[in-house]
């Protein structure tokens, strides 16, 4: 076995035992080692997706070598260790970019807290993506959803944010339950937990015709669970109040990240355990295809009615959420290898527009309201030139970032000629409509000279430029050079069974 | 020769963007003026000798974004036509908005788009497929925004709102044609005679028309084709050099290009010809001719009379590109540049009454060409030749269509005759009219009320002046332009 | 001969613009330089009389050129426009006398003596449509001279219908380009001898001859709008009232047979009279020419104001001239153009007379001439010659016409037509002299009114009308004079 690949095991633990020694560090002391451990967790990861694609096929880990059905397994592959790094990355630009604002709005002998809650969502987010026991999915995606809560509530200051937070709290448990149902039931009929066991397993009570009702319910309760606590319609409620009042790196983190961790987790739990010919037979695509559309269109709606401009951002999530959901709902390959472009493409534009929210706050007075924002953009050229590269990118714009993921969703569409692909297109078209229907006036807001100067102006730290930069330079990367990358998905997915 | 391309496209778009940093004074005129007028005349020169040299230039690739999409630009017979046609109009449209300007104000933020839309739209035209063209497709809408919300008063914003909202939906529908062309086709490039896999098709052709009507519509947006006509109308709020040069020439022009590109390029006529799809285009172009006419006789705003012509006679280009066949192409061409000269023409007339008179409306310009006889001059040239009076350049770009469409043979052809006719009469009386209420005002008009009005500078003359004479000379002798567009029509230039 | 063409078109239309200039303020200056150009034009079409052939003056496209050709039926009508604007010309110098801005009259009235010449002399359908649509809209201040509401709407209405009716010839005109071939004028006509002959036709070819009937019932209706005819007739009642006596006379007298000129071209130069014989397009003409003979005719005998009541007059009669030429045989052409020159010969003196009455006599309407032909008896004589000729009293003008169209009716048609037309044609004849002997009766035979302040008109408006009733008798006499003109019938029917 060669080194690097203890690698993904290694940068759990590192990342958990990062979350307790940030705890007992000040605050910026918790600063520098999480900056740290992300960093080179981030190049842990890209040197597996090295190794990884040069061997050509994905590997199992057992953790302190016990086999199963007694000791834990992870599996690695291409598609994995892609998310693990695009996780950390962003993970670390966010950071960066909100570093001040974190601690600006927490109180001063907590702020090292942050961290912790920061080191802890690293942790969960790489378990869920290399994890290959069910029951180990469970306890991180708890340790996901307490950690996440708290990122939103730890700005103090607000009482918007508390109440968001409960929020959030309650729908998120209301998934965690429907899932932990879910494996116990599927745990009941298989007797396994590992998840290459229970697919075997499902295969033959498939073939039987065992269970048949047990097993369908399983399929539901896992989808409604993954997908409450990935904000998909109608189950998005929450979501702009958590994302919309929290401070500025944990919004990037929890839209560009938290959510897509669950997606990814459920479409491991598609392709793994259930086994992707039963999903299809049992048409629980369709219902998410739906829920996608839906989520595409109502939520851009929302987002051109509102008046602040994180709450617009978080709506847009809601929206992109959709869009992933579509790709998965088609129910090809191609389908879903979409869905994952699409989940890279976000990450890497909404943290951005999160981010430059922020540069636009700290012009105009702290203020996040559009009335108060006018001229934003000419105050802060660098924030204002990354939001018109994020909303070039969410409208679908070539040469930028979004144009990829709609260029493949729209062909993974046509590919099979059915009812779905009329919608889906309709869906896309009026979308990208409503897409420009709000970022666009939003553009012309920020750009257009106010008519009085702002209150207070603060300069702009090394380390949100840096931040920005970089976000802008990956977004046109991935715009401009994406075929790579997609070839990576694709491979990486046909590793996935 | 090849970044000889490059450097037109990229030259006006970094003039106008340097513009403002360049701090000109909002009073200093002169300079910014001469500063804009150099950069559109340097950049006409460039096109024109990229247009002479188009055989030799091999095409050039940007960047390629994934295996089957990449930007790539070229120069083919087809784009000369259009880049003449723009790189004549556009320095005389800066050289009236000298003038023009003057009182709307802001004019370093307003040369500076109108100089980017113009690396734009030569950018547009040297497009060699469907991706670099959908790319600055996007890029127009987005540069001319502020050039319609110019005056940034309730109304502009409602206006610069409905055409960006009209423009983006467009682009988002012709997008979901353009990705069947990625499935279904060999290539995205523009080829004469179209790109589409036959053999992948098969039995699906219906699926693929579909998909050409939706990319029809999509770019038939900007192309103000009925039903989505209605951004044109609005848009008359922007200042008349916008109005006159995008919107009766580049914008608009652009989606008619984009439909021959697509029709003729992409799907392929004989791919189209025959099938119900051709019939929809037909039928939609022949309405909206008729439709436009009569929208344009009833109004009684001068601007948006004239835009209401705009739109009925994009249609008389759908029209012949809607034929499929080489003849209906070239009097689609002919009928793309002549109406490009006229319609320009006509709108500046109309922008010197609005600006020196501040009068906007049909009723009010009584008894002016008195005062006013060569601007009313030109205009009575540019009624003669928008209503297709022979020995005026409008005639024969009617002459070439109607021919067309009689000897296409379809009974949509014949249809289309009898809207060119019934156009061509409505076309009369809403030009004649106002000429008419010009030269000829009723009795007992006091024409003292006027006296303060005369005809503009050299700046808005020469414009005026330059394009009438134009509409003459090709009126008298159009065979060289004719036979030319005949041969770009049929591939063989 | 292009000499000839420089001095028939091009020389009058200079003219008209030197009209205008400071030195030519003065009545007297002008009226002679006027008087001058007039005569000079008489003679140049006596001297073309000489000239035999074609020529190619200027090609617009390929496909589109200006021809011109000097033969009889071109001959005929110059000579007849060439005679009446000179008479009427000098009838004008004392008319306009008293109406303003008389400069601006003899500038439209010399540019439409030109567009007229042009016409005539046009070799091609091109060429024919070209001058046919200059004329109309040269001719449309004319319409509204006097600048009253009234005559501006009603020159609106003359414009529209003109051009509506030209566009429909253009129709015709692209119908005929891509199914018969070539639009030179030929006698006898181009039409494919095949094409005849309906029932032994395969599919294609009687597409073919359908789609070249339909041009030809287009080009029609299309010319005939010119010339009165139904259903485009309504803007000749409107128009010649309400412009000055001398317009109306030349528009009735002289413009009417431009558009009888242009049908005469389409029909037997082009699509030739076997070619149109026992067809559709024939009856259906005929039909609605014998409707505006009865309905022309009817109206007239109603209408109380004067030249209105010769307005609806010109329209019926026009309509005799129609129906020759619909006959689409010897006999009744001969009818047709001995009837077109009678008729603009009497229908002047009718307009010059009525312009007499209202600048002498004071009024308008035919109920208030009671008892003024003892004031003005020259007037009231001329009146009198003309309606006798109008009627079809031997041994006036037009009696030979009435009996050439009548026999030439019953020689050709099929069916009920044969004895169909000459009824109405009897019908009309009794409704004429009803509209027209009361102006006799009334003016002598009646009491006067009270306060009538009438006197007879000056020598320059007596001398055309004279002149001309000397003509109506002495044609009327020796009718062999205008045969030898129009033996070029020979050649075409």
């Amino acid at each position: 076995m060669a080194l690097v690949q203890n690698f993904p095991f290694l940068s759990i633990i590192l990342t958990l035992s990062g979350g307790v020694i940030c705890s007992v560090l000040k605050g910026h002391g918790a600063r520098k080692y999480s900056t740290f451990v992300l960093c080179t967790v981030l190049i842990g990861s890209l040197l597996t997706l090295a190794h990884v694609l040069s061997t050509g096929e994905a590997y199992v880990y057992m953790m302190g070598h016990f086999p199963a059905p007694w000791g834990n397994e992870i599996r690695v592959g291409i598609l994995e260790t892609m998310m693990a790094a695009l996780f950390s990355g962003i993970m670390l630009l966010s950071l960066m970019g909100g570093m001040h604002h974190i601690f600006e709005d927490t109180e001063d002998t907590k702020s090292n807290l942050y961290f912790t809650l920061v080191m802890l969502l690293s942790a969960s987010l790489l378990a869920l993506v290399y994890t290959n026991d069910l029951f180990t999915g469970y306890v991180f995606v708890e340790i996901n959803t307490i950690a996440s809560c708290a990122l939103v509530m730890i700005r103090y200051r607000s009482g918007k944010a508390l109440v968001a937070t409960v929020r959030y709290l309650f729908m998120s448990l209301l998934g965690s339950g429907l899932f932990l149902i879910g494996i116990t039931i599927l745990y009941d009929i298989t007797g396994h937990l590992l998840m290459e066991n229970i697919a075997e397993s499902v295969a033959v009570l498939f073939k039987t015709g065992t269970y048949a009702f047990p097993l369908s319910v399983v399929i539901v309760l896992f989808s409604m669970g993954l997908a409450i606590k990935s904000a998909c319609f109608p189950f998005h409620t929450w979501l702009p109040g958590a994302h919309g009042n929290a401070t500025v790196s944990s919004s990037s983190i929890l839209s560009g990240l938290v959510l897509k961790g669950y997606i990814f987790l459920l479409i491991k739990i598609f392709y793994r355990v259930i086994g992707m010919e039963i999903i299809f037979q049992q048409r629980a695509t369709n219902v998410l295809f739906i829920f996608g559309v839906l989520a595409m269109i109502v939520g851009s709606i929302k987002a051109i009615q509102e008046k602040d401009l994180k709450r617009m951002l978080a709506y847009s999530s809601v929206a992109q959420i959709g869009y992933i959901f579509l790709g998965i709902g088609l129910g090809t390959e191609a389908g879903i290898a979409a869905a994952c472009l699409h989940i890279i493409v976000h990450a890497i534009t909404k943290p951005m527009l999160f981010t430059a929210c922020g540069g636009f706050m700290d012009v105009s007075g702290g203020s996040k309201k559009f009335s108060e924002l006018q001229g934003a953009g000419l105050r802060d050229k660098l924030s204002g030139f990354a939001f018109i590269v994020g909303a070039m990118s969410m409208i679908g714009i070539p040469f930028f970032a979004g144009f990829i993921s709609k260029v493949y969703l729209t062909t993974s569409a046509i590919e099979t000629l059915s009812l779905k692909t009329v919608i889906a297109l309709a869906a896309l078209a009026i979308s990208t409509l409503l897409n420009a229907c709000y970022y666009i006036p939003a553009m012309l807001v920020l750009f257009t000279h106010p008519k009085k100067e702002p209150v207070s102006v603060h300069p702009r730290p090394k380390a949100m430029s840096l931040s920005l930069w970089m976000f802008i330079g990956l977004n046109f990367l991935m715009g401009c050079f994406s075929q790579p990358i997609v070839n990576a998905v694709i491979q990486g997915i046909a590793m996935f069974r | 020769m090849k970044y000889l391309m490059l450097i037109a496209i990229a030259f006006p778009v970094v003039w106008g963007a340097c513009l403002p940093f360049l701090r000109f004074e909002e009073t200093d005129r002169s300079s910014r003026n001469k500063y804009a007028l150099t950069g559109a005349l340097i950049t006409s020169a460039l096109v024109f000798v990229n247009v002479f040299n188009f055989k030799s230039n091999d095409g050039f690739q940007l960047i390629q974004l994934t295996n089957k999409m990449s930007i790539v630009f070229d120069i083919d017979a087809l784009s000369c036509v259009f880049l003449c046609m723009i790189a004549v109009l556009w320095p005389l449209a800066v050289l009236y908005a000298w003038e023009y300007m003057h009182h709307e104000g802001r004019e370093n933020k307003f040369f500076s788009f109108y100089l980017m839309t113009y690396g734009i739209v030569i950018g547009l035209a040297c497009s060699a497929n469907l991706v670099t063209f959908y790319l600055l497709y996007e890029c127009l809408t987005f540069a001319t925004i502020p050039l319609v919300m110019h005056a940034m008063d309730r109304r502009a914003i409602k206006a610069g709102r409905k055409y960006f909202m009209y423009s983006i939906a467009g682009a988002a529908t012709a997008f979901v044609g353009i990705m069947f062309l990625v499935e279904y086709g060999t290539s995205l490039d523009f080829v004469y005679g179209g790109t589409l896999d036959l053999v992948k098709i098969g039995s699906q052709q219906n699926l693929i028309l579909l998909g050409y009507i939706l990319t029809f519509f999509g770019f038939g947006v900007k192309a103000a084709v009925f039903p989505f006509h209605g951004w044109l109308p609005s848009a008359g709020v922007a200042p008349t050099p916008v109005t006159a040069l995008l919107h009766a020439v580049a914008v608009v022009k652009a989606g008619v290009f984009a439909i021959m590109r697509v029709t003729y390029y992409s799907f392929g006529a004989a791919f189209l010809a025959g099938t119900w799809a051709q019939s929809i285009v037909l039928g939609f172009a022949c309405f909206t001719i008729v439709f436009g006419s009569v929208c344009a006789w009833k109004q009684q705003h001068l601007k948006k009379r004239f835009a209401y012509s705009t739109i009925s006679n994009l249609s008389y280009i759908l029209l012949g590109v809607g034929m499929m066949c080489p003849e209906g192409l070239a009097a689609g061409l002919a009928h793309m540049l002549i109406h490009g000269i006229m319609k320009i023409c006509l709108f500046f007339c109309v922008g010197v009454v609005m600006e020196k008179t501040h009068r906007e409306y049909v009723p009010e310009i009584e008894g002016m060409g008195k005062v006013m006889p060569v601007t009313f001059g030109c205009f009575t040239i540019g009624a003669l030749s928008l209503s297709g009076i022979p020995l005026f350049a409008g005639f024969i770009s009617k002459a070439a269509l109607g021919t067309a469409s009689v000897s296409s043979g379809l009974p949509l052809g014949l249809v289309g005759l009898c809207a060119l006719l019934i156009s061509a009469v409505l076309t009369a009386a809403y030009t004649f009219e106002i000429v008419i209420k010009a030269f000829f005002p009723s009795k007992g008009f006091n024409t003292r009320t006027l006296c303060e009005f005369k005809d503009p500078t050299w700046q808005m003359k020469t414009p005026l002046i330059v394009l009438s004479v134009l509409m003459i000379l090709i009126g008298l002798h159009g065979t060289e332009l004719m036979n030319l567009l005949s041969k770009i029509a049929m591939n063989l230039l | 001969m292009l000499g000839y063409f420089l001095g028939l078109v091009l020389f009058p239309m200079l003219s008209g613009v030197l009209c205008l200039v400071p030195a030519f303020k003065d009545d007297r200056k002008r009226n002679l330089f006027v008087a001058a150009v007039l005569g000079l034009n008489f003679v140049f079409v006596l001297l073309s009389f000489m000239q035999e052939g074609a020529f190619e003056l200027l090609h617009l496209t390929d496909h589109l050129a200006l021809r011109f050709m000097f033969d009889g039926a071109g001959r005929f009508f110059l000579l007849l426009s060439g005679l009446m604007f000179l008479m009427v010309g000098i009838y004008s110098f004392e008319y306009m006398s008293h109406e303003h801005n008389r400069p601006r009259f003899y500038l439209f009235y010399l540019l439409t003596l030109g567009a007229l010449n042009g016409v005539c002399l046009s070799g091609n359908y091109m060429t024919l449509y070209c001058f046919f649509e200059l004329m109309s809209l040269l001719s449309m201040p004319l319409v509204l001279h006097s600048q009253t509401n009234e005559s501006i709407a009603a020159a609106k209405k003359y414009l529209l219908y003109s051009v509506f009716g030209a566009s429909l010839g253009l129709g015709g005109f692209f119908l005929f380009t891509v199914y018969g071939g070539s639009t030179a004028f030929v006698a006898g006509g181009v039409v494919a001898d095949a094409l005849h002959h309906p029932l032994q036709l395969s599919s294609d070819l009687l597409f073919q001859r359908n789609m070249l009937l339909i041009g030809a019932f287009l080009a029609i209706v299309g010319f005939g709008a010119k010339a009165g005819m139904m259903p485009l007739h309504a803007w000749l009642p409107t128009a010649h009232p309400v412009a000055p006596a001398c317009a109306s006379a030349v528009l009735s007298g002289v413009i009417t047979k431009a558009g009888v000129l242009a049908i005469l071209r389409v029909v037997y130069f082009l699509y030739g009279s076997n070619f149109l014989v026992d067809t559709w397009v024939q009856y259906a003409w005929v039909t609605l020419i014998l409707l505006t003979v009865l309905v022309g005719s009817t109206l007239a005998y109603k209408e109380k104001i004067l030249k209105k009541r010769l307005a609806y007059s010109s329209v019926s009669q026009v309509s005799y001239v129609l129906f020759g030429l619909a006959g689409l045989n010897a006999w009744s052409l001969t009818g047709a153009l001995l009837h077109a020159a009678a008729h603009s010969m009497i229908k002047d003196v009718l307009f010059m007379s009525a312009g007499s009455i209202i600048m002498h006599g004071h009024t308008e309407r035919a109920d208030r001439i009671d008892g003024m032909g003892r004031k003005m008896p020259m007037t009231f004589a001329c009146i009198t010659v003309a309606s006798l000729g109008l009627i079809g009293i031997p041994p006036l003008f037009g009696y030979i016409s009435k009996w050439y169209l009548c026999t030439g009716a019953l020689m050709t048609y099929r069916n009920f037509f044969s004895w169909l037309g000459p009824v109405v044609l009897l019908i009309s004849a009794l409704l004429t002299a009803g509209y027209l002997f009361t102006l006799t009766i009334n003016g002598y035979l009646k009491n006067e009114t009270a306060e009538s302040d009438a006197h007879e008109a000056g020598a320059l408006m007596l001398l055309p009308m004279v002149i001309l009733c000397a003509l109506i008798v002495i044609c009327g006499l020796a009718p062999k004079l205008v045969m030898q003109l129009i033996e070029f019938i020979n050649t075409i029917a």
